[in-house]
């Protein structure tokens, strides 16, 4: 009897259920960061593999620290910019077409398969084709950012868009709201749970892009690093580069969670 | 022509699903008075539902017509905005948006039909106020008990002043005693506002509680059946239901829809 009273105990009246996250949940990644690090350096010493297969983390940091602002710092700018320009763009393009495709079930029909096409078009083997029609700057890195990001944006949002429950619906259709109206105050506000999976998938998407592009061809770049060091058989500052890329990801990706926390209060 | 509220005639309504066509209501015809609070009662899939969402204009019917204020619901166009603006639905759910707070929930209709007025927002609170949802007023749906998630739903329904309350089995999912609550409640709203009240419920006890008169229906197809006046006096109160007049009412209201199911039956 007295468990399932205190079970059913109502939240403090006129205040919005905050999520509490435990302590725990803060340090849980770290406490595996460093078992994974601390299990690479006892593999390394262990096996005595070559440090041209596998560096031990130590050697990574030791290199990584000795060079970064002078051969890092410029790269990682770039390939920051690249992503962080095509992504802006990438975002409001990928809603405002799905948007416009949740208008009318014929167009979603019509566009999905298209869209499904581009998302899984790696864009890699696209770029030599862009740099036939428009030579090798950084604006065709930041359109296959674009052309990678934008797909999986829309994908997700579009689902967020046309899933809106119909009686939910049936309210605006007694209000007699309008088409933009009914976007607006339903549809959208409904729909941000799947249009923030879109931008988190977007953040790795356009990470995942620039690198490509980067490989791909140029003299700049995180991704042009990586290949460089690679062929000079500086293996600890190639897995240095990569490690900053993850890193690239892994904050733009919290950045957003960060912002989705804010925006969605209502969940649970 | 009668100078009903609403009036429904002849109306039918088919629904064609991928195996059979569902004749949800056959040749209905009801009238409501200006200020009339009418219940419609019957077993499930009788049709109920059906008819109260014509009239709201969110489907269609086959066939027959409905006036509001004897003026003609096109069969083709949506119901033009001055008069949806007449009619508040509520629904059997709470259907609250749940990214909105309880007072944004309530407002909605008054952003949906553009009236900025603070005077308005003013009527809001005042609803939200007398519902005794002020302490909640900021909260998200989701933290509200069923009952003042309804009472929101009521209140949401008729901040813009409309001449008519659609209400779906309000109360259907609540415990009996909020329920009771609710219905004086409403009763209350009602005498004050006078507003012309559509009532459905699968309860008897509510039916007889709550409306001059109660339209009892029948499945198979859905038609109307019944239609019995409940000449109880008001102000009604809980006292009312111990009453022998009012055990006598629901007698008759339970036999009529049993003989319904009866004949169904046979
Ligand atoms: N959109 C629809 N498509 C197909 N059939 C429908 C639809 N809406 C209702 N029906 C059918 O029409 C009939 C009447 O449904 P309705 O919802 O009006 O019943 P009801 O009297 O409100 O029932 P309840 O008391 O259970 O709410 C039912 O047989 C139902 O299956
Ligand atoms: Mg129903």
């Amino acid at each position: 009897m007295t468990t399932t009273t205190a079970r059913q105990t109502p939240p403090v009246k006129g205040k919005p259920l905050k999520r509490k996250t435990e302590p725990i949940c803060y340090i849980a990644p770290i406490i595996l960061f460093v078992a994974v690090v601390a299990a690479w350096a006892l593999f390394v010493s262990a096996s005595g593999i070559s440090r041209t297969i596998l560096p031990s983390p130590f050697a990574i940091f030791r290199e990584m620290s000795k060079n970064f602002v002078r051969d890092i710092l410029p790269h990682l700018l770039f390939t920051l910019r690249v992503i962080l320009t095509g992504y802006a763009v990438a975002v409001p393009l990928g809603i405002l077409i799905a948007a416009v495709c949740s208008q009318y079930r014929i167009i979603i029909k019509a566009t999905t398969p298209l869209i499904i096409l581009l998302v899984v078009t790696p864009m890699i083997t696209m770029v030599p084709l862009f740099m036939l029609w428009m030579g090798f700057d950084s604006k065709v890195r930041v359109i296959v950012v674009i052309l990678q990001a934008t797909p999986i944006i829309c994908l997700n949002t579009l689902t967020g868009f046309t899933t809106t429950e119909g009686a939910k619906l049936e309210l605006m259709r007694a209000m007699g709201a309008t088409r933009l109206q009914t976007f607006v105050k339903l549809i959208f506000p409904n729909a941000l749970p799947q249009v923030f999976t879109g931008l988190k998938l977007g953040c790795i998407f356009s990470t995942i892009a620039a690198m490509s592009a980067d490989l791909a061809a140029g003299k700049e770049g995180l991704g042009y690093r990586i290949q460089q060091y690679s062929s000079l058989i500086m293996t600890e500052m190639a897995y240095g580069t990569i490690l900053i890329v993850a890193l690239i990801g892994i904050v733009l990706f919290q950045i957003v969670v960060m912002i989705e926390r804010r925006v969605i209060l209502w969940v649970r | 022509m009668s100078n009903a509220k609403i009036r429904l005639v002849g109306l039918n309504k088919l629904f064609h699903t991928r195996f059979q066509t569902i004749e949800a209501v056959r040749n209905v015809d009801m009238e409501f008075a200006a200020g009339d609070f009418v219940s419609i009662i019957g077993p499930s899939g009788c049709g109920k539902s059906t008819i109260i969402r014509m009239i709201d204009d969110l489907i269609k019917p086959t066939s027959g017509e409905i006036f509001i204020d004897g003026r003609r619901v096109s069969p083709h166009r949506r119901i033009p905005p001055e008069v949806i603006r007449k009619i508040g639905f509520i629904f059997q759910q709470p259907n609250m948006y749940p990214w909105m707070t309880v007072r944004e929930n309530v407002m909605l209709p008054l952003r949906v039909f553009g009236l900025r007025d603070p005077e308005w927002a003013r009527h809001a609170d005042a609803l939200i106020e007398m519902t005794g949802l002020r302490e909640q007023r900021h909260a998200y749906p989701t933290e509200l008990s069923g009952g003042s998630m309804q009472r929101a739903g009521v209140i949401r329904a008729m901040v813009h002043k409309p001449d008519i309350l659609l209400m779906d089995e309000p109360f259907g999912a609540l415990d009996e005693m909020t329920r009771e609550q609710l219905n004086l409640e409403l009763l209350d709203i009602w005498r004050a506002t006078g507003k012309t009240i559509v009532f459905i419920t699968h309860s008897v006890q509510e039916a007889v509680l709550l409306s001059n008169r109660v339209y009892v229906m029948g499945t198979n197809p859905g038609r109307v059946v019944d239609e019995i006046a409940v000449d109880l006096p008001r102000p009604r109160n809980l006292k009312l239901i111990v009453s022998d007049r009012f055990a006598g009412y629901c007698e008759l209201l339970t036999g009529r829809i049993g003989q319904v199911e009866l004949s169904q039956i046979k």
